[in-house]
């Protein structure tokens, strides 16, 4: 690709430069401008200028924000379910792909087919009866309101990754094990788990990214703050702060912190496996 | 191993818990929708059934119609705007090379990694009449940056403007990904043979890229028809009903106009058309792929 860019692109470089920083800024100062508000005090917004200089850093936004906006407890909340379901997606459909793919029997092609079908339902659609259901079951309020909605709209795509990430096994591995009286469980879970490494990475990633900033089913499955999670924080604070915008811009910042520290360390791996997933799935 | 392999129980211990969890999450609710959406149920008290009438209404539902229209307008913004700036900055990057490239991947794909609530609240404020910053920059240029984004007739624009911008990085790493699977040597043959930049683009890359596209289209028609926490938060589908889109029209209907068995009605229309979207598009598509099952994707 080199020497495609040799040749006769001395005017065009810079222009492709201008492209690459012009996209950049318009994704990335709408969060340039957030931080630096949330520094300010309220009364300094009002500016006629993009950005403003505080005259005194405000670091009081922020511990507002943490105390009031209950981030401790609903980050904690945001990583139990989300770590819960990343779990749960992942043996589940480890479990389902090995029964589809490689055992034999008459319905697998149309049991897969069926837990496939999840991929194409429109989550919202839903919102309206599990709300009865959970009620009906005294659900509500509880974690598995949000668990089994999240595991269940991760499941698709976490048992279609495996499927094709499963037909890529040698099947003699299998038949070796056999020969040495392995039963089906410890092939699933001895040999062909550990194989899997890099899909349960992308499954793992997809279905964090999926629910991490899910708000719609908690919102509505949910009524005390016991198990809400991290996007309640900005939620009910704007109701809470409606007039103190310096400090809703900290709880804004201080909720999108945890995601975007975590993939910037670990972007390389978030990258590839977002990648996968999406271009696979 | 023939044996072992086709025992029925351990066959069936192993999808029962995939199975269980699309019975109970997915197919159940959709069951109930069914049922609700021939009654008049109010979301309490008692209710009786009233057969075809909420889908006759739904007919005639301007509102209905308008959030089609909307989920329409995102697709084509999708695949009109977004799509072809991504697949373009994709290409771009590519050639990049070195610490800059991952730099600049890393950037746009992180508004992605924020949660909706974060990003609805923040429009919210950038399209703010009195200290947003949209309205900071146009007066910056000279303008006089009083525009209420949130007006009758640019709402929707500015609800499409934040989808647009919000989902950018996805299309971009989809489409990056899919270049950096294309041989180089075909680049190389391309050089060799005294090819520029944009024939290498226009002749190899775009062609090659065709599936990719084809699954990033699909996408982009079905998240345009689901989308609903933006909208939810930025405008709640106002004013009017011109930002509206379906799933939020449905929510609205069920538990605040508390018309719940007319909100389970538009939510099995809803399912319906994202079902037929989604067998359509792979249909048209499919009909280069040797194997009719590729339905759900392996692009």
């Amino acid at each position: 690709m080199e020497f495609a860019g040799k040749k006769k692109n001395k005017i065009t470089k810079p222009l492709l430069w201008f492209v690459l920083i012009a996209v950049a800024v318009i994704q990335i100062f709408p969060l340039v401008w957030l931080v630096d508000f949330s520094l300010a005090s309220s009364t300094e917004m009002f500016t006629n200028g993009l950005l403003v200089i505080p005259e005194k850093i405000q670091w009081g936004n922020y511990a507002k924000a943490f105390v009031d906006g209950n981030f401790l407890l609903y980050l904690k909340n945001s990583i139990l379910i989300n770590g819960l379901a990343v779990l749960l997606v992942i043996l589940v459909s480890i479990m389902a792909a090995f029964a589809c793919r490689r055992m034999r029997w008459k319905l697998s092609g149309f049991v897969k087919t069926l837990l496939l079908m999840g991929m194409m339902i429109p989550i919202h659609a839903t919102l309206l009866p599990n709300y009865k259901i959970y009620s009906q079951l005294g659900l509500t309020d509880t974690i598995w309101a949000l668990l089994i909605p999240y595991v269940a709209f991760s499941l698709p795509q976490g048992l279609f990754l495996m499927t094709s990430f499963m037909e890529s096994i040698p099947v003699e591995l299998e038949e070796a094990a056999v020969m040495d009286g392995c039963g089906i469980y410890r092939i699933i879970f001895q040999i062909i788990t550990p194989m899997l490494k890099s899909s349960i990475a992308t499954v793992a990633i997809m279905t964090f990214l999926n629910n991490w900033n899910e708000f719609m089913m908690a919102s509505t499955y949910l009524s005390s703050g016991k198990w809400k999670t991290l996007p309640f924080s900005v939620l009910e604070f704007t109701g809470e702060y409606s007039s103190n915008y310096a400090v809703q811009f900290a709880v804004m910042a201080l909720t999108a912190a945890p995601a975007v520290i975590v993939y910037i360390i670990l972007n390389k791996h978030i990258t590839k496996g977002a990648a996968m997933g999406a271009v696979k799935g | 191993m023939k044996k072992l392999y086709s025992n029925k129980l351990v066959i069936f211990s192993l999808v029962l818990p995939g199975i269980i969890v699309f019975l109970f999450a997915i197919l159940a609710p959709i069951c109930l929708s069914v049922y609700y959406g021939f009654t008049d149920y109010s979301g309490m008290g008692s209710y009786s059934f009233i057969g075809i009438e909420n889908y006759r209404q739904l007919v005639h539902d301007d509102a209905f119609w308008t959030s089609l229209k909307n989920s329409l307008l995102l697709a084509i913004g999708f695949i009109g705007i977004q799509h072809p700036l991504a697949l373009i900055v994709a290409a771009v990057l590519d050639k990049l090379g070195g610490k800059a490239e991952g730099f600049f991947r890393c950037v746009y794909f992180i508004p992605n990694v924020i949660s909706v609530a974060v990003i609805a609240y923040l429009w919210k404020f950038i399209y703010n009449p009195d200290f947003g910053l949209l309205n900071n920059i146009i007066k910056v240029f000279g303008g006089k940056g009083d525009i209420n984004w949130f007006s009758n007739e640019t709402a929707i624009w500015a609800v499409l403007f934040v989808l647009i911008w919000h989902g950018f990085g996805w299309g971009m790493l989809i489409y990056y990904t899919g270049i950096k699977n294309i041989d180089p040597v075909l680049y190389e043959a391309a050089a060799i043979d005294g090819a520029n930049q944009r024939q290498t683009f226009l002749k190899i890359t775009l062609p090659l890229m065709k599936p990719v596209i084809q699954v990033n289209v699909t996408m982009a028609v079905i998240s345009a028809l689901k989308q609903m926490e933006t909208v939810y938060l930025l405008t709640n589908g106002g004013p009017g009903n011109s930002t509206q889109f379906t799933a939020n029209y449905l929510y609205q209907q069920a538990f605040k106009a508390f018309k719940y068995g007319y909100g389970n009605a538009i939510g099995v229309i809803f399912i319906m058309i994202c079902l037929l979207a989604t067998i359509f598009l792979n249909k048209v598509f499919e009909e280069r792929d040797i194997n009719p099952r590729r339905i759900k994707g392996a692009a």
